[in-house]
């Protein structure tokens, strides 16, 4: 018999499919997408990258960075906080109230936090157990605020403050979510690692800022040459072990800064309508630790603390 | 023998297909693997709207996990609203519009009216024609909000514009109420509101 047909029909329809799933619905649904608002301050999102961040991009994919450093934050759930914001002028009845009602916080904690508001009263609980706690909290002129954070392996790891989206690639050709993680997520990493020369030390030596990182060193992005002229601006300091001899100097070449230049630009860390979470007030974010831990920089061996 | 039936006769003595019943092992494993396929489906499919990511099952999850102050206040949602984006598109994040195609929202003599009735028809039905907005006259089209926004919504984005004091706007707040009694009035029209036509209305209607 003759199955020519139904075999070309068979494999016509499995393409077919395939290309209907995974080429034509996600263009419908994102190919059109269009710069977005932060939400709530309204400010377009994103903006395109700077002209030598766009040329890092270029360094990053012919140095194979993708190939172990991911851009995707995933996010599992979203949780609620519950902040005093504002204890009014009885105190005293206030701290009663809280015993009650969180009943694991002891008096002189909850005087210390008094002392220094706004503070959490509750962290990572759910919607309903927040809303109920913040309207019982909330009588005269007592103040409390509800709000909503971000939950997941990666956000926890100290790697973003919500999940990529995918307005947070609408500049980038090619974008490079990448797939294997053998170093941390980039997403956020300008926001995370903001220090330029930590960066640059980082590609040079990886192991002088991070005991025992798995990361190449990329010399050839660097030039050795003589310090004259008491030493360029641009040499590289704090190298350690990997100093280079007594009248000699390490600096970045084009492609280290430009390079340096994109991954300060990674900053998908923006409340979006997609990915919303409360963007604390400016003088609340030294007093709060529950977005502390979010900026914080994290204890995974190979995502170290920023030269403060 | 001619070589046809010659290849007649090996045809015959191949094994030949024969019909039997589809195990019922088979049908229940199809419907299993159909099952877990939309249960999946629905707790990450987000019904293909392209603003819903996993962990959200829908848009309306993703609106109720918006952050929003307590309280009765309107205006943290109409800025929301704003810029959802919906008004923001054309008259911008700071309400100035922009010159010579969408006039300003940023103290305009149609925003800070007393009485919001002419403004809430524009943002359900939407504003066609010739317009005059503080003494610079403007021509385009608005389109209409009924089908997209709430009695909410529309209230709270009309508050958040009419008290924007960063505009320079001091007008009064808009309740859900006003705005559901005019979109009752309304029920029958489809098309958009001319200038001329608003200017008929008296606004506390």
């Amino acid at each position: 018999m003759n199955y020519g047909p139904l075999i070309f029909l068979a494999a016509f329809f499995a393409l077919a499919t395939s290309w209907f799933g995974m080429v034509l619905t996600p263009h419908a649904q994102v190919g059109h997408l269009q710069p977005t608002n932060t939400v709530p301050d309204g400010l377009t999102y994103p903006v395109g990258r700077a002209g030598l961040a766009r040329q890092g991009l270029d360094v990053y994919r012919a140095n194979g960075c993708e190939y172990c450093h991911s851009q995707q934050v995933r996010q599992t759930g979203m949780v609620c906080d519950v902040l005093l914001t504002d204890a009014g002028t009885n105190q005293p009845a206030v701290i009663q109230k809280l015993l009650k009602l969180v009943p694991e916080a002891s008096e002189a904690s909850l005087k210390e936090k008094l002392a220094s508001l706004p503070q959490p009263i509750k962290e990572h609980i759910g919607r309903s157990e927040a809303e109920a706690l913040v309207k019982a909290l909330a009588v005269g002129d007592v103040k409390a605020e509800l709000w909503v954070v971000p939950v997941g392996p990666d956000i926890s790891r100290g790697w973003g403050r919500r999940r990529t989206v995918a307005e947070d690639f609408l500049y980038d050709y090619p974008y490079m979510p990448g797939s294997q993680r053998v170093g941390p997520d980039l997403a956020d990493v300008g926001a995370r690692l903001p220090d330029v020369s930590w960066q640059l030390r980082h590609l040079y030596a990886p192991t002088v800022d991070v005991k025992g990182s798995p990361m190449p060193p990329y010399r050839y992005l660097f030039a050795k040459q003589k310090s004259e002229h008491g030493g360029s601006p641009e040499a590289l300091t704090n190298l350690g072990d990997h100093a280079p001899p007594t009248g000699y100097e390490i600096v970045p070449r084009a492609e280290a800064k430009a390079l340096v230049a994109y991954l300060l630009s990674l900053r998908a860390n923006e409340a979006l309508f997609d990915a919303p979470f409360t963007v604390p007030s400016a003088p609340a974010t030294n007093a709060a630790p529950g977005t502390a831990t979010n900026a914080a920089p994290v204890t995974a061996t190979n995502a170290p603390a920023p030269a403060k | 023998m001619s070589a046809d039936s010659n290849t007649q006769v090996m045809d015959r003595s191949l094994p030949q297909e024969e019909n039997g019943p589809v195990p019922v092992w088979l049908i229940i494993l199809g419907f299993i693997l159909v099952y877990v396929g939309l249960v999946y489906f629905d707790e990450y499919g987000g019904w293909f709207h392209e603003q819903v990511y996993a962990p959200y099952r829908s848009y309306e999850q993703v609106l109720t996990w918006q952050p929003m102050p307590a309280g009765d206040d309107l205006t943290p949602l109409g800025k929301l609203v704003y810029n959802k984006p919906t008004c923001v598109t054309c008259h911008q994040a700071d309400g100035n519009g922009t010159p010579g195609q969408f006039p300003p929202l940023a103290s305009s003599d149609w925003v800070n009216e007393a009485e919001p009735g002419r403004l809430i028809r524009i943002v359900l039905n939407g504003l066609t024609g010739p317009i005059t907005v503080n003494g610079k006259s403007f021509n385009s089209t608005m389109v209409p909000w009924k089908d997209q926004l709430s009695d909410k919504d529309v209230a709270a984005v009309i508050t958040y514009v009419r008290q924007n004091k960063a505009w320079g706007n001091k007008a009064g707040a808009v309740k859900p109420e006003q705005v559901a009694k005019i979109r009752a009035a309304l029920k029958d029209r489809a098309q958009a509101f001319t200038p001329d036509e608003l200017l008929k209305i008296s606004p506390a209607e």
